[in-house]
């Protein structure tokens, strides 16, 4: 008879410390590939609103594309391609974690530059107009008149994003990525008890985000009061 | 060889194989999609119902399965029930897996585009003698409708993407056969290449859509 009160019962004391550890390659990961994908998605948004038409297009091209597929897929070509094009070359057989934080943020930074772009664009011209008319130039009104006011509307798609990101960084097992899903993986085999395991690691992983639904919630029903 | 001379050469062997999968990738989102818009559809109103433990249960439903990834669910219903005795088959653990997975997402799409219509419209229908439920299928959903197409078909891309994590649960879709492909060949850019662009040859059209129904539902507002 399937009891799972008992698996727990018997189980949990081996399962959980070796689960909550592998949450902090989770972590890591998640926040790792955050930080490059804002990097990414501040620089390619800023390309994407540039005067030049070619920058633009390319920005479109890179937005369209990593947007356009699937996470895995990205990882997949991040991590099993370079090797299999130069296979003397040693940096580019990256490893699995770092295949991970840039395959995630190439598929963020896309989403985030969506995001930064109708930020700016949210704002009405008459600010930078100003700014440049009283004699900035247009890296520092961007500096200091558009992007800290964009800043306060991108923030609630921002938080959102993180959650998704947070989630996402479970495909990254499939990679052999040191994260949750893969030690939830290796346990659910050696164990036998795949439903008990992949709960708990579903309940982790909730543990973790929730905490940022609950921010993201926070922040926007702040903002939506002060504007 | 070169990367064009190998990509002609071996072309007519992927491609077949690929679009296959993109096949099966199109059933399972259809199928999940059309899961998710029903249970959605029931979560949502169980969300809105004035019953204090149905809306409780409706919340809890939302936040864990928009709080577990989509990955672990599926791990959950493709390796987890076989234990309590239940053996689903490959493709309908993903269309099940993606399909409750989209509906809690789906919910929260219905109930913002439900209580986006102004309340005076509900009134309005109900003084004039309509039932609850009246209002509800006369008034309020096509209108709420509207509101939400361009959500759902932004949420429908991000389902075709999603389709990609059922390869690991043995659904014979794209990244399936793309894998199985690799193993055969090593040919790991070729293949991840042309699978990248069936995908793209999908959800940019969609993207496009996406952008006229939005065009479209602000001009109507």
């Amino acid at each position: 008879m399937f009891d799972l009160v008992d698996i727990y019962r018997e189980n949990l004391a081996a399962w959980l410390p070796e689960m909550v550890q592998a949450c902090f390659g989770t972590l890591k990961l998640a926040f790792l590939s955050f930080l490059l994908a804002v990097a990414v998605g501040l620089l390619v948004a800023l390309l994407r609103t540039s005067a030049n038409a070619l920058v633009r297009a390319i920005a479109i091209c890179y937005i369209e594309v990593a947007r356009g597929m699937p996470a895995l897929v990205i990882l997949y070509i991040v991590y099993f391609v370079p090797p299999q094009i130069a296979p003397g070359v040693k940096w580019l057989a990256l490893s699995s974690f770092t295949a991970a934080i840039i395959g995630l943020a190439i598929h963020g930074g896309a989403i985030l530059a969506e995001i930064f772009r109708s930020g700016i664009e949210a704002l009405h011209h008459g600010q930078k107009e100003a700014a440049l008319s009283l004699g900035m130039t247009p890296a520092k009104a961007m500096a200091y008149i558009i992007l800290p006011q964009a800043m306060r509307i991108v923030l609630p798609p921002v938080a959102n994003y993180s959650i998704g990101l947070l989630k996402d960084t479970a495909v990254c097992a499939l990679i052999a990525a040191p994260e949750l899903m893969l030690r939830a993986k290796d346990l659910a085999s050696s164990s036998f008890q795949p439903m008990a395991v992949f709960l708990l690691a579903a309940a982790l992983y909730f543990v973790m985000s929730y905490p940022l639904a609950l921010l993201a919630r926070h922040i926007e029903s702040r903002l939506s009061y002060s504007r | 060889m070169g990367f064009w001379e190998i990509m002609f050469e071996q072309f007519p062997y992927f491609m077949p194989l690929l679009l296959r999968g993109a096949i099966m990738t199109v059933t399972v989102a259809v199928g999940a999609l059309a899961l998710a818009l029903l249970l959605g559809l029931v979560v949502a109103l169980l969300k809105m119902s004035p019953l204090r433990m149905l809306h409780g249960l409706a919340s809890a439903y939302i936040e864990i399965l928009r709080g577990t990834p989509a990955l672990a669910q599926l791990f959950v219903i493709y390796f987890g029930l076989p234990d309590i005795g239940i053996h689903p088959e490959p493709v309908t653990a993903a269309i099940i897996g993606l399909g409750i997975n989209g509906s809690a997402y789906l919910a929260e799409i219905y109930r913002a585009g439900i209580e986006a219509i102004h309340k005076g419209q509900i009134e309005a229908a109900l003084s004039l003698g309509m039932t609850p439920t009246r209002a509800m299928q006369y008034i309020i959903l096509p209108q709420a409708l509207r509101m939400m197409l361009p959500p759902i078909t932004n949420f429908s891309i991000i389902l075709l993407k999603d389709t990609a994590l059922v390869s690991v649960v043995a659904a014979p879709e794209i990244m399936f056969f793309a894998r199985n492909l690799v193993t055969e060949t090593f040919l790991s850019m070729h293949v991840y290449l042309l699978a990248a662009l069936i995908y793209l040859c999908m959800t940019i059209p969609m993207a496009r859509v996406v952008a006229v129904l939005e065009r479209n539902r602000q001009a109507w507002q």
